[in-house]
């Protein structure tokens, strides 16, 4: 009897042993072909092809509808929707660029526009786009910074699907309460920011950026109040320029005297969060947390307007990324791949995802449709990157070390300058020192 | 016969304890700290311990664009949105199944490893021993790309196999050492008392010395699941498909570039804390159990 029961449990051991052993050995997976270097081939335009979403979970609705259209009008073509976080992107096709495993077409924003096309990795779009019903109806500026943002020598390596743009959100009931003009100017913008702020009772008239994310927003608030429209002056950045500098410690000082002290850590979730849920007057994000603050506090309580005007009139603010997507060159299918780009990018698939992602569209002929003006935030934003209103300050994305320095080379400087351990000066003559440098390599690299 | 001589011997006096080992009831150290040094800093812990944990479960219980400080009127909108929408039923079970499969294979790996540690002298073993040690000093993120080439040489990307494998790879150094300091505290004389009674290697070591190491496969076991579970690069790097994502990859795509559902961001971390919880919950005292025994003695 104790024979058989060992006999039995022996069994049962190496039954579990190996059932564990040969699905772990055959779970079906693929090769993860196609890394950097290969070279890929055209295809026939039919088949599988893969697509991977740079700001995936948020979008993966919008982007399964879009694919159905896309099947049901090419039902040839079947597309592989894979999902992948914004803060993941990078380093996931960074991986597959050297292991292998890029898929056909993927999103491909001007922030990481560079670093992809400097390791090769990229199909050239200028002659398909040339030859395509597209051509003509993308909005020229968003195809001009992802062209200048491709590596210095103007190849379209993404076409543009969105763009978004710089926002000042408000809280309407507030600014009431307390006699405050719209803050439609920086001058407006510090003095609400001084009035609505109560420590005592938790209230604050702004919430500043000083975490993840903060330089752009940083950047954003020198360049528009000292005007200054350009980022480089000849081989030289701007950035240090003593206007700048001065406009940089007006911004900082908010910090702790009208904000709360715990924005030193903030990202965009906990800013945005902050700000939903707490007793804040302001706040600068882009047009994407929209949505988040529908859903916190109803379309009564607040408004997104774009960036204060300066002392001269004049708008002034940092180019915010311009979305897109490109085609790989280990693509096998890349006749596909660009049936589905051209499709993504039509007027009504362009339009649809506009409307639910809260971008500007890049088809012009979306950017005309009726859901613009219900959303006043793109519909402003919109208007203020089209009607002359506003100068862009163009930063350098470019640069394969732009991520790098404007994140962790200098967001912990940021925070220095914020705690009054460093100053604006020093903080910009830094950063401006490592990004002349970068441009000086960039220009001896690309002649 | 016995006389009555011999019935007045004096009884033999009863052995006494000698007065070392007798009972002595000492006033321990707990009775002489006041009960308000003792829970004043414990019950500082817990608020800061906890307050996270009650904030997670009110994002995840009261309805969107609510600022209330209690979950009323609680709502488990937010759940069934990730549940379904999100696709964590389908994160979840994958989750399930390597943070189990990694469990079996690290046990068992381990345990093979870990007893050739504690039984037998080889040439290279200290030198064996460190390269383990070592090798906890590695982040798996250098690895990545050689991993990926490996698996893709093996047809193994987007599969949960290569995921499974990298786990246990990774699992397999401290376990293999934990588990040998288990086996070294396992007298060597019981096998060979078993060997004395007809038992081979093998069966002694199964009916022998494998009952004894419970606490160590638990804390083992239990090491090797929490960390597969929560463990998010592999999973990332190594799965495409969507139907083949894990819990931590889940909640990532929670938070997209501009914008972040908090409801269900909070609903997805209770899902994904709420096994580890229960796993903890039952072998807690296994676990410290074998953390300990296996920390003391090497």
């Amino acid at each position: 009897m104790k024979i058989s029961i060992l006999r039995s449990r022996r069994a049962a051991l190496a039954v579990a042993l190996g059932s564990v052993l040969a699905l772990t050995a055959t779970a079906c997976g693929d090769d993860g072909s196609g890394a950097g270097g290969d070279k890929g081939e055209d295809g026939s335009g039919k088949g599988k092809i893969v697509f991977w979403d740079n700001n995936g979970g948020v979008r993966t609705d919008i982007w399964k509808e879009v694919i159905a259209d896309f099947q049901k009008a090419n039902p040839d073509i079947k597309v592989e929707y894979v999902g992948i976080a914004s803060t993941e992107y990078q380093s996931k096709v960074d991986t597959a660029i050297q292991g292998g495993g890029l898929p056909d077409v993927g999103g491909v924003g001007a922030a990481m526009l560079a670093g992809f096309a400097a390791q090769d990795a990229l199909e050239p779009l200028d002659d398909r786009l040339a030859g395509s019903s597209l051509d003509g109806k993308l909005n020229k500026d968003m195809v001009s910074v992802l062209k200048a943002s491709g590596g210095g020598d103007g190849t379209l390596y993404s076409i543009p699907t969105s763009a978004n743009n710089g926002v000042l959100y408000y809280r309407t009931d507030l600014f009431k309460k307390a006699g405050l003009d719209e803050p439609t100017t920086w001058d407006t913008f510090y003095e609400a920011a001084k009035k609505l702020t109560n420590a005592k009772k938790n209230e604050f008239g702004y919430t500043i950026r000083g975490g993840a994310g903060s330089i752009a927003q940083a950047l954003d608030a020198a360049y528009g109040q000292s005007g200054i429209t350009s980022f480089w002056n000849g081989d030289k950045t701007t950035l240090n320029d003593p206007k700048n500098v001065a406009a940089l410690e007006k911004y900082a000082a908010l910090y702790k005297k009208d904000t709360p002290a715990a924005d030193l850590n903030n990202d965009f979730t906990k800013m945005v969060a902050q700000w939903d849920s707490g007793t804040i007057g302001m706040l600068n994000h882009n047009l994407g947390s929209y949505q988040d603050h529908v859903k916190a506090l109803g379309v009564d309580k607040f408004r997104g307007i774009p960036q204060p005007v300066g002392a001269n009139g004049k708008r002034v603010q940092v180019s915010n990324p311009v979305d897109g997507l490109g085609v790989f060159k280990s693509s096998k299918n890349k006749d596909a791949a660009w049936k589905f780009i051209e499709f993504a990018t039509s007027h009504a698939e362009n339009s649809k995802f506009n409307k639910a992602a809260g971008q500007v569209p890049s088809n012009n002929d979306a950017a005309k449709d009726a859901w613009i003006s219900e959303a006043e935030p793109t519909k402003l934003a919109a208007a203020a990157l089209t009607d002359g209103s506003t100068s862009i300050v163009q930063l350098p994305y470019y640069l394969p070390d732009w991520n790098t320095i404007s994140k962790a080379d200098n967001e912990p400087n940021f925070q220095k300058v914020l705690l009054g351990d460093m100053s604006a000066k020093d903080f910009l003559d830094t950063m401006a020192e490592q990004l002349n440098k970068a441009q000086a390599e960039w220009k001896e690299q690309n002649g | 016969m016995i006389t009555k001589e011999a019935t007045k011997v004096a009884p033999a006096p009863v052995p006494q304890p000698p007065e070392a080992t007798r009972p002595v009831k000492h006033r321990r150290a707990w009775d002489e700290v006041p009960r308000w040094q003792i829970y004043t800093p414990l019950s500082i812990y817990l608020v800061f311990t906890l307050i996270p944990f009650y904030w997670i479960l009110l994002f995840a219980l009261r309805p969107a664009g609510s600022t209330s400080l209690v979950p009323w009127p609680i709502t488990f909108d937010h759940f069934e949105k990730v549940w379904t929408q999100r696709s964590f039923g389908t994160y979840f079970e994958n989750s399930v199944y390597v943070g189990l499969a990694t469990l079996v294979m690290t046990t068992l790996v381990a345990l093979a490893g870990g007893y050739a540690l504690a039984r037998f002298d080889f040439k290279i073993k200290n030198a064996f021993m460190l390269a383990l040690l070592c090798s906890q000093f590695v982040p798996g993120a250098l690895l990545l790309v050689p991993l990926f080439e490996i698996f893709a040489e093996l047809k193994m990307i987007n599969s949960l196999g290569s995921v499974i494998i990298a786990e246990t790879v990774f699992q397999l150094p401290l376990s293999m050492i934990l588990i040998s300091n288990f086996i070294k505290n396992v007298p060597y004389s019981l096998e060979e008392a078993a060997w004395v009674d007809g038992c081979n290697r093998m069966t002694a070591f199964r009916i022998v010395v494998l009952p004894l190491l419970r606490p160590g496969l638990i804390a083992v076991g239990s090491f090797a699941f929490v960390h597969s579970w929560n463990h998010f690069l592999f999973a990332l790097m190594f799965l495409n498909n969507q139907d083949k994502q894990t819990i931590p990859v889940g909640l990532n795509t929670l938070m997209s570039a501009d914008s972040v559902d908090l409801g269900a961001l909070a609903a997805g971390g209770i899902i994904a804390a709420v096994p580890v919880v229960i796993v903890f919950a039952f072998i807690q005292k296994w676990l410290i159990t074998g953390f300990s025994a296996g920390a003391v003695k090497g």
